[in-house]
């Protein structure tokens, strides 16, 4: 080929590229549209069996526990919040990324959150969070942190509190575990379902925990948990009114001019706290706070 | 013993280096870039596991694909090419030749996977990981990975004396992902209770080479340590091996008629 006829090659590459691949880009959204909401609802695990992947995987399981953590983390992502979603892939692929590594504590550890929180933060499914973290233990019998999380499922979503006792001060007694565990265990048998012990466990788990998004879901419980007790302090105060002027105050105000408050109290993120026709105080109609459902 | 493997030897990295094999380092590179870059953002809690996971893995699959596609490549390019005669015409032997060939394509290995081991210790750096003690268990993986990659190579080097690289691909192949299954085949001759068929299994699992001796990436990038008596064992495990293999080869490539 002559020097012309090269040059005219390069710059006829140099040109086509860009607009073939434009072309390619064109065609790949066309394609998407017809796809995607298609895959969407077809949305599934090929493989299912976690010793099948990790005979599969020739060596390189850790590495595949990695890509399906991170598949189980973008699945939970992007259906939190969405009203009916039932997270049915969730539990399968924590299973199949702590079966093909079983010292992912991260998977244990975040996937119970990810299982027991309530719809639409979670799967609501305490049980399938449970037996991951007893998986978990069963692989990692020395990490305390994995006895934490368990005794936080029993304690919080499942109410049983001798078994959330049991797993805190299992959890004491591995390497390592701060004395708060064996604190912890006292206080959950002793008085299981108080207020302040909740959140005493919420704190120390928000404290613990690096992640935006598993922080979040514990800074709304830690309000709820708060907005909760000032409510049960708030109706205390009602009755003493209630007892000195023989009627229920309109509102916060009054309590406070009636020298019962030292000032209107707000929720935790600033909303002054309502009086019902009830006589009871309740959270502003405009506040983000959710308290936790009965 | 003469000069002759080791000029061999050179000769045989300088034409690897030649036909741009240590290419593959910008692709490792960019991908542990990306990978340290992408991996805090899309998952959570296992940026230096990835790290470590990924940059092992990649430099043991690079390894493994180098070592078979050029080990089965070694001799018969030779041939094909009819250099092998002008070669075999100085004062060498044969198995000096081959031992050449194999010390040459071994040489490229371990100067591609130091130039990862680089690419991953940068890798770890970036993600904000400061070095300690333990991550010397990360260059004991990488030199088991090495012992892995000196066997696959011999493999294919054994094959390619008497057979296509197609073949000896597919045979290779077949070996290493047999010797991965090494325990299981061993495993399902007690499963079905037969004597016969026990004893068949635990021979075949004591001849096969056990790939699985050599993969600890999973234990490392727990942080777990690893025993001196493992590393010995492999290295001897590995030495045996792969003389075993060259003396094989050896035996047959002396015997081969290359008119």
């Amino acid at each position: 080929m002559s020097v012309a006829g090269r040059t005219r090659s390069l710059w006829t590459a140099i040109v086509a590229t860009p607009i073939l691949l434009f072309v390619l880009a064109a065609l790949q959204v066309r394609i998407d549209a017809h796809t995607r909401s298609e895959a969407a609802q077809k949305q599934d695990l090929l493989v299912r069996s976690g010793s099948l992947l990790k005979r599969m995987s020739l060596g390189y399981d850790s590495l595949l526990a990695d890509v399906y953590w991170t598949r189980a983390v973008q699945y939970y992502g992007s259906r939190i919040g969405q009203r009916g979603e039932n997270f049915e892939l969730l539990a399968p692929l924590l299973d199949i990324s702590t079966t093909l590594d079983p010292r992912l504590i991260v998977a244990y550890r975040f996937g119970a959150i990810f299982l027991s929180e309530r719809k639409p933060l979670g799967a609501d499914r305490s049980d399938l969070a449970v037996d991951l973290a007893k998986h978990g233990i069963a692989a990692n019998p020395n990490q305390w942190r994995l006895y934490y999380d368990l005794g936080f499922l029993y304690y919080w979503h499942l109410k049983d509190y001798p078994d959330a006792a049991t797993a805190y001060l299992e959890g004491g007694k591995q390497p390592g575990a701060p004395l708060i565990m064996k604190l912890m265990a006292a206080r959950v048998a002793e008085k299981g379902g108080s207020l302040e012990t909740s959140r005493m466990i919420f704190a120390e788990m928000y404290e613990s925990t690096k992640d935006k998004n598993v922080r979040k879901i514990l800074m709304k419980q830690l309000r709820a948990l708060k907005a909760e007790e000032d409510e049960m302090h708030l109706d205390e105060v009602i009755a003493e009114y209630r007892k000195r002027f023989g009627r229920n105050p309109a509102s916060t105000k009054e309590m406070v001019a009636a020298g019962l408050l030292p000032g209107v109290p707000v929720d935790p993120v600033g909303f002054p706290y309502v009086i019902g026709a009830d006589g009871k105080s309740h959270l502003n109609p405009d506040s983000p706070v959710e308290l936790p459902k009965p | 013993m003469s000069a002759m493997p080791g000029i061999v030897a050179i000769n045989t990295f300088r034409e690897a280096v030649r036909d741009r094999v240590l290419y593959n380092l910008i692709f490792f590179a960019l991908m542990m870039i990306g990978a340290a870059i992408l991996v805090g953002q899309i998952s959570i809690g296992i940026e230096r596991l990835v790290i470590i996971n990924l940059g092992l893995s990649t430099i043991s699959i690079f390894g493994l694909v180098m070592a078979i596609f050029i080990g089965v490549g070694l001799v018969y390019k030779e041939i094909e090419k009819r250099t092998l005669y002008s070669v075999l015409a100085k004062p060498i032997h044969r198995w000096e030749y081959l031992a050449g060939k194999y010390g040459g394509l071994l040489l490229t290995l371990v100067v591609n996977t130091s130039f990862m081991t680089v690419g991953l210790a940068a890798a770890l750096y970036y993600v904000g990981r400061p070095f300690v003690q333990s991550d010397a268990s990360i260059l004991i993986a990488i030199y088991f990975i090495l012992l892995e990659l000196a066997l696959v190579t011999a493999f294919a080097l054994f094959f390619s004396c008497f057979s296509t690289p197609m073949l000896s691909t597919l045979f290779t192949l077949a070996i290493y992902v047999t010797g991965i299954f090494a325990n299981d085949i061993r495993e399902f001759g007690k499963f079905t209770k037969n004597p016969v068929m026990e004893g068949l299994t635990r021979v075949i699992y004591y001849v096969l080479p056990n790939f699985h001796n050599f993969n600890v990436i999973g234990a490392v990038a727990h942080g777990d340590s690893i025993a001196f008596s493992l590393v010995w064992q492999n290295t001897a495990y590995a030495v045996v091996y792969v003389t075993l293999l060259l003396l094989a080869a050896s035996a047959i490539f002396s015997r081969r008629n290359l008119k």
